[in-house]
């Protein structure tokens, strides 16, 4: 033993072996082990039984990258671990989101025959927006359409999610547009001062926005939401804060490891239809609508019945006005037909092919008159021309109100009809003043009686008389022929003679 | 996708909303420029999405709002080549950016290379070029080196 051992035993005395197991102990990691195995349990039931915090705190950081690092590596097996967990989540998330869609299945189908249906029809053809998602907005007391976690400094969007897909610009741009509209109204109103935008509104849509340390969470909303939302914002981006301190303060523009964020996010994503009750009592005054659509119907097919009965009527009252030797005084529908009362000449004749062609049978026409002589024009040119069959050169017309019956006339057919025209004339139903024998007729008829010579002796010319245009045939004859010539127009009222014995030849 | 915020500054009318217009995909009007003083577009270059601040343009009126270049990751400083005093300008309007946001990747835009009027002396380039600045003259009408410049930009901030 050397002199330095003997006075380490003189001064440690009997403790000499403990020191050198205390050594052993330090010096050896099977020991330290086995000795820190064997406090750790005790230490940590010591630190949860004053709360933990302290704890929590030292292990939130590993534990949390062991647990990601894990499933990163094992995603299958740790899937399958949560799923008993999971499943009943998802499953209940799934069936809710499944029942809040029939009720709004079946509220749109409830209003699809309401008025304001028919106004978000309208208002849907109008500017494009689909009719479910107009019908949505108005069951929406309030959604959150869109969520983005942006980047203070940077003003670059780290994430966004949207319930819907209906926007259509850039999210980047418009998360750097928040921002710079957050510059914007610092620096223009509020200069010197850290006081931040935190709503905006801009029609139906509002947007507010949490400001953290290094981020911003803005949602932009449609409808009234409650303030309670705002906590909610706060608590996601203080969450996400607490989650992704080290991300966030590395930022850079790669946004891949806040790929966990959105999960976050999507609490956000809040939607609240009006309740059924709040919708009954929105109703209350409202009628339904269907019995006035049927009434409505109703009213228009019986307005377009009697409308369709009255136009038929007033046509063939017109048209049966119109025509001559018929004044019609009532038309009324008698089951389904035109009963027309009032008077008809027997010779006027009922326009049934005009009333075919507007949808009026004949057998629809029912005609209860009185028979009446009509001296209407119209009716005295029908008759007349029925009753005179006249030749060619011969026409009947009306002027004025009066009827003219004109032309150059064969003679023969004037000796005729010289009794019936002459009782119209002076009956003033026919003007004859223009009327006058032809010459040929009258020519025809005195070379079937004369010779030659004899018509080489005799002239025709016209003449007025007594208002009435007569030929007349002048000239010499001999006494025989002259005879025969009165014969032929003896009391005629349209040749005149002014033809003179011719002196006999003397007999030498 | 990385993305970047890149900002466009120099003096008015020397054609940063024109070079912008020929490269991004537009997403705001320009209206937003004469509103708040700045317009948004985003383009993708090499993987990268750039985000790119349009600031409205500095004149003897109104300052550039500097609120909207923090966070930049790169600047591209403009001047039109016609008008050699916003060449000079360049300087001045980087001493100022520079005092709010720190040194950041920068390149140049000489822009209006196609006019006759180009009055851009050697000098001037020389001095843009001492201060590290890699400089292109561009032609935002006939597109000439906008795609580079952007490219550039990009490279130096990824």
């Amino acid at each position: 033993m050397s002199q330095l051992d003997e006075l380490r035993r003189i001064i440690v005395g009997g403790n000499a072996d403990q020191l050198a197991d205390l050594k052993n102990r330090i010096e050896s990691l099977e020991h330290r082990t086995n000795d820190v195995a064997e406090v750790l349990s005790p230490a940590i039931d010591k630190e949860l039984a004053s709360g933990g915090d302290r704890l929590v705190e030292s292990f939130k950081e590993p534990v949390s990258r062991s647990l990601k690092q894990a499933i990163r590596t094992e995603p299958a097996e740790y899937a399958e671990i949560l799923y008993p967990v999971m499943a009943p989540s998802i499953r209940r998330a799934i069936s809710q989101a499944i029942s809040s869609l029939l009720l709004t299945i079946n509220r749109s189908i409830d209003s699809a025959t309401s008025v304001s249906a028919w106004k978000l029809r309208m208002q849907s053809w109008r500017t494009g927006v689909p009719y479910a998602e107009l019908a949505l907005r108005q069951s929406l007391v309030y959604r959150v359409e869109h969520v983005y976690l942006i980047h203070r400094d940077t003003g670059l969007l780290i994430k966004e999610i949207s319930s819907s897909d209906t926007q259509t610009l850039d999210s980047d741009a418009i998360g750097a547009m928040f921002s710079a509209i957050q510059s914007f109204v610092q620096d223009s109103f509020t200069a010197g001062n850290d006081s931040r935008l935190t709503d905006l509104k801009v029609g139906e849509y509002n947007v507010w926005v949490a400001h953290g340390a290094q981020t911003m969470l803005a949602c932009v909303i449609t409808g009234d939401a409650p303030e309670a939302l705002k906590q909610d914002l706060y608590d996601t981006l203080d969450q996400i804060r607490t989650d992704y301190s080290i991300e966030i303060a590395r930022f850079q523009g790669d946004s891949s490891s806040f790929d966990g964020a959105d999960l976050a996010m999507s609490n956000l994503l809040q939607v609240r239809l009006k309740d059924i009750d709040e919708k009954q009592a929105a109703r209350k005054s409202k009628v339904p609508l269907w019995p006035f659509l049927i009434l409505a119907a109703v009213l228009l097919f019986v307005g377009y019945h009697w409308f369709e009965r009255k136009t038929l009527l007033d046509t063939a009252n017109h048209l049966l006005d119109n025509q001559p030797g018929i004044a019609t005084t009532h038309l009324f529908w008698e089951d389904d037909k035109i009963v027309v009362q009032g008077l008809r000449d027997p010779d006027a004749k009922i326009p049934f092919a005009t009333l075919e062609s507007y949808g009026i049978s004949e057998s629809q026409i029912d005609l209860r008159t009185i028979p009446f002589r009509s001296l209407e024009v119209g009716m005295e040119l029908q008759r007349f021309t029925e009753e005179l069959e006249l030749p060619s050169g011969v026409y009947l017309s009306e002027r004025e109100g009066s009827i003219y019956l004109y032309g150059e006339a064969p003679f023969l057919w004037l000796q005729h009809n010289n009794n019936r025209i002459r009782q119209l004339a002076a009956d003033r139903r026919l003007n004859i003043s223009q009327l006058s024998p032809s010459y040929e007729s009258v020519s025809d008829l005195l070379e079937q009686s004369f010779s030659k010579e004899d018509l080489a002796r005799l002239k025709m010319s016209s003449l007025v008389v007594d208002e009435q245009s007569v030929l007349v045939v002048g000239g010499q004859l001999d006494i025989q022929s002259l005879t025969i010539l009165q014969v032929m127009f003896a009391n005629s009222d349209w040749v005149r003679l002014n033809v003179q014995p011719r002196p006999l030849k003397s007999e030498s | 996708m990385d993305k970047k915020k890149v900002c466009m500054v120099g003096d008015f009318s020397v054609g940063k909303t024109s070079l912008t217009q020929k490269f991004v995909n537009n997403v705001f009007s320009e209206q937003y420029l004469t509103t708040i003083g700045v317009k948004i577009d985003t383009a993708i270059v090499d993987e990268t999405k750039l985000i790119v601040w349009d600031v409205a343009g500095r004149d003897s009126l109104s300052p550039i709002n500097l609120s909207y270049l923090v966070g930049a990751s790169g600047i591209a400083l403009v001047a039109d080549g016609t008008r050699p005093e916003t060449v000079d300008d360049l300087h001045s309007i980087w001493d100022t950016v520079e005092k709010r946001i720190g040194k950041v990747p920068t390149v140049v835009a000489l822009n209006k290379r196609d006019l006759p009027e180009w009055s851009v002396t050697p000098e001037q380039i020389q001095s843009l070029k001492e201060r590290g600045w890699i400089v292109f003259e561009t032609s935002a009408k006939e597109g000439v080196e906008v795609e580079g410049l952007f490219t550039q930009l990009c490279r130096l901030i990824q």
